[in-house]
């Protein structure tokens, strides 16, 4: 009897501090410098992509997932009695990364328009570095390192720092994460797959890239750019290329953020466009040489307007007449996406449109641009990554002891 | 052009053409050993390149039969791989193109055009005897257009095909060992001309022998220049590289023909060299050869010129021993003879006229002398009888001694006219008025008529007058002396582009060519009382006149004496 008891007390106790590890092991953990590699090289930290974005400067309001507005520096917004301005109240208790205590000037606009648009001209406007992580060193283009904002207001984050690392290529952030010298490391799309089955952690994001065809040059006439929007086969191309990752669309923004995307039409039709590519002149491609997607892409949709009989060809060191771009999604909120899109197309935006559809739909017109896909972003992770998103929220497991 | 300049003319183009003949000959038979090595070059590389043709072409077979069961091959065609996996099976062969295809061809995955996986292959199999050929060449769609390859098709498994090969590439032509000077070059397409090294710069030049190819579809020469000169040119072999009569590229086995036009080059340099030294020496050589064989010669020439100046005495310095020198000996003697003849003559002739003149003084004066001893005779014979026999006789006797003393007066009076002929006193005359006067003497003859020709216009020329008017007149008693039994004198006066013409005819008997010949010697004459001064009285005033005479005739027919005067007299 006693060693049954004794027995059972042992196993009781086995699984309660095992239980109690497990719990240990699921709480977030403070400290730990987090290693992040990166493909492209920034000169301000301002410009920084998800998710260093908003960790170094904040704004006084944001926007949510959803594109819902969200107070942040700016406590609440009210309505004065007479309905003729707007008060923004400044949220107490935050600290510069100077240790000075954050005193913005009066916060009144004139209620001459929806608030909506008051608050978006907010979103990105007037950046404080009040952030949870303050830059300690920045090297443009090179590397930069972040570290913890200990009096920040909603709290210190996990991480001590962030070391990160810009311009470094694909290939070598892929080696570096397998030999343990990043933690986080950019990786395309067309990589997921066999990360994965490696059994790498990788954590993709929703859409936030938008891959597109832009033509440069005005050799194909609209009745052409329309032929070559006609010949595109998105399903292969989402299907094969992009291995599924992402959505095939034919428009500019992520039905996620628009909710209209399936209004643009994203079928082929190899006959039309046959029609409408007669007489087409032999063009040239061209793509970012150092972007392996866009050029599958590109290379594909040759094939596919060979098919129409549109002859497209590598502009190899000559100027391409339409080229593979990718345009991030730089806004939750539709209108200041599209004109993030419209300034990086050179477009001039729609401004008396009524609603963002009708802005894209303008932008569309004339084939200039044509969508292929909404690409997410993917980051391959070690094993130590926990939590990966805002920088804020992340925190890393102890590094095993080495034998 | 001077003996000198013509011995060193034809040194000079002897030389040159000599040496021009001799290079031309040398660059021809050069030129014609080059072509002769650029063909076997041509040919051998030619030998080379089919050779490694085959050897590929087995290396591919054998490639793509692994390619075809290999396990990436596999995993293609279950769907487990990359659309691009096809791309590390061809790297893993060392394959430039692979199609991993389906039964129904269509492509899984493509190692050269990833892209075009789902598409229908259409560069290959289907009625071609694909699986008894080893390999063939293929002409196969890529992004960038087309390319040419060495292809074999294989089975995989499960009814499946692999096609795939290697690019016909300047890397291909970098495997053929090239002699120096030797360039391959493959033609693919318009514009898309490459050697080893890649690209090729004007392949438009190439053009022509391209189109040769494709019209005989067999092998084709040419020459091609790249730039400026000769040395810029290639001479090609082009050979076209087909399958089943279609043309899939052109292979052109180059030379260069720098190396020949440097040695054509260098030849002509030497033979300009040497045609130019050789020249120079030759001139060198010519002028001292006609220096020695000309100077002598011109001395001559000098001598010869001073003999016909009148210095017999000239004589040319002996400077050789050779033919020049024996010439210039023969000179010398031919003038000391001449001098020493010259003198022999004039002295004989000296001798002659004096007997001549001895001759005539005897005839002319024995004439009167035979009167004058006869009435002197008859004088003293009349002295033996009467008086007035004696007086009578007397009378007639001195009568006949005057006129016989003015006879012999006469005789004196000329010879010594014709001694003291007077230096001409020139003035402007009227020839016309000349011939009028002295023909008025004789208009009244009673057997000879006299008649004048003359211009109407005034023929003016410097004479002296009296002179002329003598030897005039001398020629119209002589003309009368021809005429003894009558007849017919004509005086003609014309002008001329340089003076005067005055011709005096009779219709005598006429002279002989002898006669003619002799005529203006003096004291010679055809008549039996004549002094034989007249006409060189004549010719003396007409020599004078700075005028020539001349005399017609034919026995039978008369003379007619021609004198030609100057309009001007230079003093």
């Amino acid at each position: 009897m006693r060693p049954t008891l004794w027995r059972s007390i042992a196993a009781v106790s086995s699984l309660l501090a095992a239980g109690l590890a497990l719990d240990a092991a699921r709480r977030p953990r403070y400290g730990g410098e987090l290693r992040v590699e990166m493909e492209a090289a920034y000169g301000d930290p301002a410009a920084l992509p998800e998710p260093f974005a908003g960790q170094v400067f904040e704004s006084l309001v944001r926007l949510d997932d959803h594109g819902e507005f969200r107070p942040w520096l700016a406590a609440s917004w009210s309505h004065d009695i007479a309905r003729k301005r707007w008060t923004l109240v400044p949220r107490a208790g935050v600290v510069t990364h100077n240790g000075a205590a954050w005193a913005p000037g009066p916060m009144v606009f004139p209620d001459d328009a929806p608030i909506e648009n008051i608050l978006r001209d907010l979103v990105g406007a007037a950046p404080a570095s009040t952030g949870p992580f303050r830059v300690a060193r920045w090297e443009p283009g090179r590397s930069a390192r972040l570290e913890a904002h200990a009096t920040h207001w909603r709290g210190r984050p996990y991480l001590d720092a962030v070391e990160l690392r810009m311009g470094r290529p694909l290939r070598e952030q892929v080696l570096d994460l397998e030999l343990g010298k990043a933690d986080a490391v950019e990786t395309p799309v067309t990589e997921i797959r066999r990360l994965r089955q490696r059994g790498t952690i990788v954590s993709v994001s929703p859409p936030i890239e938008t891959l597109a065809l832009r033509f440069e040059s005005e050799r194909a006439s609209a009745a052409v750019r329309e032929a070559v929007a006609l010949a595109i086969d998105r399903t292969a191309i989402h299907g094969v290329l992009l291995q599924r990752q992402g959505e095939a669309s034919a428009a500019l923004l992520p039905r996620w953020l628009s909710g209209y995307a399936f209004l643009f039409s994203a079928d082929r039709n190899v006959a039309r466009a046959k029609q409408l590519a007669a007489s087409a002149p032999p063009l040239a491609y061209g793509y970012d040489p150092q972007d392996s997607v866009s050029r599958a892409v590109a290379e594909r949709i040759a094939v596919n307007a060979a098919e129409a009989g549109i002859v497209i060809r590598p502009a190899g060191n000559a100027a391409p007449d339409v080229r593979v771009i990718r345009l991030p999604v730089e806004s939750r909120d539709a209108r200041l996406a599209l004109t993030g899109i419209a300034i990086r197309l050179r477009v001039p935006l729609a401004k008396d449109a009524a609603n963002p559809y009708e802005i894209e739909r303008a932008l569309l017109e004339g084939f200039r641009v044509i969508p292929i896909a909404h690409l997410p972003r993917a980051w391959a992770l070690s094993p130590r990554v926990r939590n990966w998103g805002p920088l804020e929220d992340a925190w890393l497991e102890p590094a095993e002891p080495k034998p | 052009v001077t003996f000198r300049t013509k011995l060193l003319l034809v040194s000079s183009l002897t030389i040159g053409g000599c040496v021009a003949l001799v290079t031309g000959a040398v660059s021809a038979a050069t030129r014609r050993s080059f072509e002769r090595i650029d063909a076997a070059r041509r040919e051998a590389l030619l030998a080379q390149f089919r050779a490694e043709m085959g050897a590929q072409g087995r290396d591919v077979a054998r490639r793509m039969e692994t390619t075809a069961s290999s396990a990436e091959v596999q995993q293609i065609l279950a769907g487990a791989a990359e659309y691009d996996a096809a791309k590390g099976a061809a790297e893993a062969q060392g394959l430039d193109f692979l199609d991993v295809v389906r039964p129904d061809l269509t492509i899984v995955s493509s190692a050269h055009w990833p892209a075009r996986f789902g598409y229908k292959n259409d560069w290959q199999i289907a009625s071609e005897d694909w699986k008894t050929t080893e390999t063939f060449l293929a002409r196969i769609p890529t992004p960038e257009g087309s390319a040419v390859g060495l292809i074999a098709i294989r089975e995989a498994p499960g009814g499946a095909f692999v096609l795939g090969g290697r690019r016909l590439d300047p890397a291909f032509l970098k495997s053929l060992g090239l002699a120096p000077g030797m360039r391959a070059l493959l033609w693919l397409g318009p514009r898309d001309v490459a050697d080893a090294q890649g690209a090729i710069a004007q392949p438009e030049k190439l053009d022509a022998l391209i189109a040769e190819v494709r019209n005989t579809g067999g092998q084709s020469t040419g020459t091609v220049q790249w730039g400026e000169g000769r040395a810029s040119a290639e001479a090609f072999l082009a050979v076209p590289l087909d399958r089943r009569g279609k043309l899939m590229g052109v292979l052109l086995a180059g030379a260069s023909l720098a190396e020949q036009v440097n040695l054509e080059r260098a030849i002509l340099w030497s033979g300009v060299i040497v045609g130019g030294s050789g020249i120079v020496i030759g001139v060198l050589l010519g002028w001292w050869t006609t220096e020695r064989i000309t100077r002598p010669v011109e001395r001559l020439a000098e001598g010869a010129r001073a003999v016909a100046g009148g210095d017999w005495s000239a004589q040319v310095e002996v400077l050789s021993h050779d033919e020049i020198g024996e010439l210039a000996r023969a000179f010398n003697q031919m003038t000391a003879q001449l001098l020493e003849q010259r003198d022999r003559a004039i002295q004989a002739e000296r001798v002659a006229a004096w007997r001549e003149l001895a001759r005539r003084l005897a005839h002319e004066l024995k004439n009167p002398l035979f009167p004058l001893q006869i009435t002197i005779e008859n004088l003293q014979r009349a002295r033996a009888g009467s008086d007035a026999e004696f007086d009578e006789v007397f009378r007639e006797s001195t009568t006949t001694l005057l006129n016989e003393l003015a006879v012999l007066k006469t005789i004196v009076g000329r010879f010594s006219d014709f001694a003291r002929m007077p230096a001409p006193r020139f003035e402007e005359i009227d020839l016309r008025e000349l011939v009028r006067d002295v023909l008025k003497l004789y208009d009244a003859h009673p057997k000879i008529q006299c008649a004048a020709e003359l211009p109407v216009e005034p023929v003016r020329i410097a004479a002296d007058p009296e002179q002329l008017r003598r030897a005039l007149t001398n020629l119209v008693l002589n003309g009368m002396d021809a005429m003894p039994e009558g007849g017919a004198l004509r005086v003609r006066v014309a002008a001329t582009g340089t003076g005067a013409r005055l011709e005096v005819s009779d219709s005598g008997q006429g002279l002989t060519e002898e006669e003619c010949a002799r005529l203006f010697t003096p004291y010679y004459t055809t008549k039996q009382h004549g002094t034989g001064l007249g006409l060189a009285i004549v010719q003396s005033v007409v020599s004078d006149h700075h005028g020539k005479i001349a005399v017609v005739s034919r026995p039978g027919e008369g003379a007619t004496f021609i004198i030609d005067l100057p309009r001007e007299q230079t003093v």
